[in-house]
């Protein structure tokens, strides 16, 4: 390829690059407070919320625990039984991954997972614990029964 | 302002640091993905728990995805190992960089429970860039073997994928620091390190030796967190700035061996881009001191390799070998007429030969590395030299692999 042709298609190429990275990153936490409204995104490349690594920190912690209920009696699952994939170099069950069977809906895919992984059980109780003053109130610890996968 | 994207982007720089960063996106993604393999029935499988990051992918694409019977989820499986070894090694390097981002991308849909973090995401970005060009496969890699370029170390590319590279975790770093401090932020208003170091054994803070201490004085954990958004903020800046270089480089280091250490972080922060700071150095400061070490070792005494100058098998080999030599650490020479194996006269007088010779040559060429656990591991040293025998006694019949030398062979 010729050198003018080959320096106009790089110069294009990072144009486009620069223009769309620069506004994926500042779209969701900037761009559109300040539109006051939704742009248009790109999928596929881009981080959906930006570069938000630790950004906001708060003086709480919230985690799922799973019990197995066996002949009335609920008994903790240890996590790192039932998200047995090993990262190397971290903890997914410490960067909160299980947090996720709470969202809504979660319960359909989640419960078919635990009865196969853990015939043992009769039943499942999924739950939210939260203590909400880390700081000031450290043993200060709530816990709600989310869903039950009978 | 021609001049300067000239500089910036167009102007050609060898690409040798691209070819090393190459190794280390391949070792991050495979350590990132391999380990979801093992795991096939709860990660991928019709039987498995999965999320879905719909804000990345299009809807209409995790649809198509889910559709995959589990035979295909083995074949995308078998496609992704393939095609990471090959980006690895090298071998197609473009090629292989392609069809592993497009297995990347499946698995990502297929299921984001494991893989999905914002750190992967990030690495899809770098992945990206890297698609872009066959740059990073110009040394360190098996396509440098089949050009058989002797001068492949100092080739010369637009520079326009580091720079872009260079941007990305620049920008990172950057970005990183203004949300913190910013909109939701809350490392001006609160006092997230304390926090962090109040969190319970479940959380993502790892048990080091301030932490008990940190966990009950406030005011220094406010402290350290505001020296970390403004290492954050400053670091494009010492790392852009040539006099500032070294320091941010430094810094940069120190911050993601201090995040290792202390936090639950994926493992993108310790393998990738520590190496992506290094992208900063000028490759010609890479070259020149490739070069100076070449020089100082042309003037010392230097390993010597003899081999069989009648074989065109060997006379091949051994323009692999001069290709690999980075250090220029031997001289090569054809021996005597029909010697059995190659004879390697080290440096201190001492005679190595056949395959205990190549176990030499692997501490000294650095595209050998990867080869010292093989030739090391217990039984090499009774399975290696029946190995180079038998290739020795065939070296007649074994192909010519590489053409220059086939040349020169009739």
């Amino acid at each position: 390829m010729n050198i003018p042709l080959r320096n106009k298609i790089i110069s294009f190429f990072v144009i486009i690059w620069l223009l769309v990275f620069y506004y994926e990153s500042t779209c969701g936490y900037y761009l559109q407070p300040l539109f006051k409204r939704e742009l248009p995104r790109m999928k596929f490349l881009f981080p959906p919320a930006g570069w938000i690594m630790f950004y906001n920190i708060g003086d709480n912690f919230s985690y799922a625990e799973v019990y197995g209920v066996k002949d009335n009696a609920p008994q903790l699952i240890d996590p790192h039984q039932i998200l047995q994939t090993r990262a190397i170099g971290y903890d997914n069950i410490n960067r909160n991954a299980l947090i996720t069977v709470l969202s809504p809906g979660m319960s359909d895919s989640f419960c078919p997972f635990l009865k196969r992984k853990f015939p043992y059980f009769d039943k499942f109780l999924i739950t939210y614990v939260e203590y909400p003053h880390l700081s000031e109130q450290p043993f200060d610890k709530i816990q709600t029964v989310v869903y039950t996968c009978e | 302002m021609n001049k300067i994207w000239n500089r910036l982007f167009l102007e050609e720089r060898p690409s040798i640091g691209l070819s090393f960063f190459r190794i280390f996106v391949a070792l991050t993604v495979g350590l990132h993905v391999i380990p979801s393999f093992f795991h096939l029935d709860d990660n991928y499988f019709s039987t498995a728990f999965k999320t879905f990051n719909t804000d990345f992918f299009p809807a209409l694409f995790i649809e198509w995805v889910q559709k995959s019977p589990d035979l295909l989820v083995v074949f995308f499986v078998i496609a992704f190992v393939i095609t990471w070894f090959c980006f690895l090694i090298g071998l197609f390097s473009q090629l292989s960089c392609i069809l592993m981002t497009m297995c990347c991308y499946y698995f990502y849909a297929l299921n984001s429970f494991h893989i999905g973090t914002l750190s992967w995401d990030i690495l899809l970005v770098t992945l990206f860039l890297m698609c872009i060009t066959p740059y990073h496969g110009d040394y360190f890699s098996i396509d440098t073997l089949g050009r058989g370029d002797l001068e492949a170390w100092q080739r010369r590319r637009p520079f326009f994928i580091q720079r872009l590279l260079q941007l990305q975790i620049a920008s990172t770093f950057f970005f990183a620091a203004l949300y913190k401090v910013t909109g939701e932020g809350n490392w001006i208003t609160g006092n997230p390190i304390y926090y962090l170091m109040n969190y319970p054994a479940q959380g993502v803070t790892k048990h080091f030796l301030l932490k008990e201490w940190m966990s009950v004085h406030p005011a220094f954990c406010y402290v350290v967190g505001l020296l970390i958004v403004a290492s954050e903020i400053s670091l494009p800046f010492l790392l852009f700035i040539p006099k500032t270089r070294r320091v941010g480089i430094c810094m940069g280091f120190f911050f993601h061996v201090l995040l290792v250490l202390t936090l639950d972080v994926p493992s993108i922060f310790i393998f990738l881009f520590p190496a992506q700071m290094l992208l900063f150095i000028h490759p010609q400061r890479i070259i020149d001191w490739i070069m100076t070490k070449r020089r100082i070792n042309a003037l010392s005494p230097r390993g010597k390799l003899l081999f069989d100058g009648d074989c065109g098998f060997c006379r091949a080999s051994v323009r692999l070998l001069q290709v690999m030599d980075l250090w220029g650490k031997f001289e090569y020479a054809p021996g005597h007429k029909g010697m059995s194996e190659m004879v390697l006269e080290a440096a201190d007088g001492k005679i190595y030969g056949g395959f205990f010779a190549f176990r030499q040559l692997v501490w000294s060429v650095p595209m050998l590395y990867g080869m010292i656990p093989v030739v090391y591991f217990p039984g090499s040293g009774i399975v290696g030299p029946w190995v180079y025998r038998w290739i020795a006694r065939n070296r007649h019949l074994l192909p010519v692999f590489h053409p220059s030398a086939m040349r020169k062979c009739h």
